[in-house]
């Protein structure tokens, strides 16, 4: 019986954990557009140069977004010849280490740093505008997904225990 | 090797403090033997080197670290060291050489990178340094660029594809002006002073030093400080960086960075009340007379001007008139003739002959 309930409990869990995702890459996109208007603000208002720009953000917004300003201001703190976008890649893989991230988000993401950092202002804040659009995008159709699967999940994990324990009884 | 600087963080921050601080010309020479790879490191126009040059500096140039007064980086050419009049490179194999077109070829993706390094990866938050062609680094060190110039209805908006890096390393020579003192500062009073001299013959440094012991008050002779404005057009008497003054220049003195010289004094005497303006380099018309405005106002101005000689500032259209009309008390003039910085004469103003 006690063994019973340990399977069931796990599946129910991994399918909890799976949904968990769906949820997690949502408040990601949303989180990740708040980042970016700061960052704006960061670059238009106080012409904060960009290591210091990114750590602000990266102390300001959640954990998880934060880490890819943070660790692109940390690149960039170490003064040794990189180039903006190289530091804004190290942050692209220290995120999606945290959140699992499509090939064409990366992508997204990736094409916002070729810009960051070499040119006026005007075109920095151009080069933010079409990401934070792009990025609302994605977060509708993450969106999407969620309602689809996450509840399916939920449930796909605890029958999947039932079933189980089912064949094994 | 890099953590082992860290470990001495005190050390570093105690040299940077000294690091361009020399105290006289004669002890210039000395300080270059003592320069150690730790000094190296902690100097600021270093770090705002690219890591491929930091190298080449670290490997064949340590000898010369403490002379250097210019570093020219150009597309396709060899990196240039410029040390007093001697002109220095390295060969790709890295070896010293003075023999200029063996030395090692600068890239495009060398000067982009350090353009990236010097504006912190941020174009954007350096518009208006890049318009004027130069940004002042931490160390008051100047470093000017050219590069195609992005036209904006007629005035230049930015330059782009950037093909010439120079640092121009700034220095303090502390007391560099003590032989000159006593012909600008008598007893309480201060005179209008011209200071003559071709370029690179340390005029801004003399300047910097006169600035900063009027302000300071000079006790050998028993003057008491003044309060100094000084409009520093390009931000390199007083070096400021994010608002700090780089350099000493005394605790009397207001400066305006980045001001235009003319209005600059204008706005300083309304806004400050100081008793000397200084400036550098003054020339134009509009230069000229707010001089005269400044001279209504009973402030004594001391400035520099680019010329070889007196003779020939004597023929230039604007400080003619200045001359003329007898305005300096002091006109100092400056050469290369016994190394950086020879007093050459000074001339009385008013009587236009030699002391």
């Amino acid at each position: 019986m006690f063994g019973a309930f340990c399977i069931i409990g796990g599946c129910g869990y991994i399918g909890f954990k799976i949904a968990h995702i769906y949820s997690k890459r949502v408040e990601l996109f949303r989180f990740l557009q708040n980042g970016f208007s700061l960052l704006e603000t960061e670059i238009n208002y106080s012409s904060t140069p960009l290591p210091l720009a990114l750590e602000r953000v990266g102390m300001k917004i959640n954990k998880d977004c934060g880490s890819l300003f943070a660790k692109a201001a940390t690149m960039l703190h170490r003064k040794n010849g990189i180039t903006a976008s190289e530091a804004w890649n190290e942050g692209i893989i220290t995120l999606s280490n945290k959140v699992p991230l499509t090939k064409e988000e990366k992508e997204l993401l990736n094409v916002f740093g070729h810009g960051l950092g070499c040119s006026d202002k005007e075109e920095q804040l151009k080069n933010i505008a079409l990401t934070k659009k792009q990025l609302y995008m994605v977060e509708k159709s993450v969106e999407e997904e969620q309602k689809k699967n996450q509840k399916m999940w939920q449930y796909l994990g605890i029958c999947t225990g039932a079933v189980i324990v089912l064949i094994l009884l | 090797m890099a953590k082992v600087f860290i470990n001495k963080d005190a050390d570093i921050k105690e040299s940077i403090n000294k690091e361009n601080v020399t105290t006289h010309p004669t002890e210039i020479k000395k300080s270059i033997i003592s320069v150690s790879p730790l000094k190296i490191y902690s100097l600021s126009w270093f770090q705002a080197l690219s890591p491929n040059i930091q190298e080449l500096v670290i490997d064949c140039l340590q000898s010369f670290i403490g002379e250097f007064e210019e570093i020219r980086l150009r597309i396709n050419q060899p990196i240039i060291f410029r040390t007093g009049l001697k002109e220095m490179t390295v060969t790709s194999q890295k070896q010293l050489t003075f023999n200029l077109e063996k030395g090692y070829l600068i890239n495009k993706e060398e000067i982009d990178r350090t353009v990236q390094l010097l504006s912190q990866n941020s174009l954007y938050a350096w518009e208006d340094e890049f318009k004027n062609g130069y940004i002042t680094i931490p160390g008051g060190h100047r470093v000017g660029f050219v590069g195609k110039c992005v036209l904006d209805k007629g005035n230049i908006k930015t330059i782009k594809d950037i093909s010439g890096i120079n640092y121009r390393i700034g220095r303090q020579v502390l007391g560099c002006a003590d032989k000159i003192i006593p012909y600008i500062v008598n007893n309480d009073q201060i005179y209008h002073t011209l200071i003559i001299s071709p370029p690179q013959c340390g005029k801004t440094t003399l300047l910097r030093d006169i600035v900063r012991q009027i302000s300071d008050g000079i006790s050998k002779i028993g003057f008491q400080g003044v309060n100094v404005g000084l409009v520093d057009e390009r931000s390199e008497i007083a070096g400021v960086y994010q608002g700090n003054p780089q350099f000493k220049i005394g605790l009397r003195t207001d400066i305006l960075d980045a001001c235009p010289k003319s209005q600059g004094m204008m706005m300083l005497i309304r806004s400050m009340s100081p008793r000397v303006i200084a400036t550098d380099e003054i020339g134009k018309k509009e230069d000229i007379d707010s001089i005269y405005n400044a001279l209504q106002a009973g402030v004594t101005v001391i400035t520099t001007v680019h010329g070889g000689n007196y003779e020939e500032i004597k023929g230039r259209p604007n400080l003619k008139e200045l001359i003329n009309w007898r305005f300096f008390d002091r006109i100092i003039v400056l050469s290369r003739r016994k190394g950086v910085g020879t007093l050459e004469t000074v001339i009385d103003g008013k009587t236009l002959e030699g002391i």
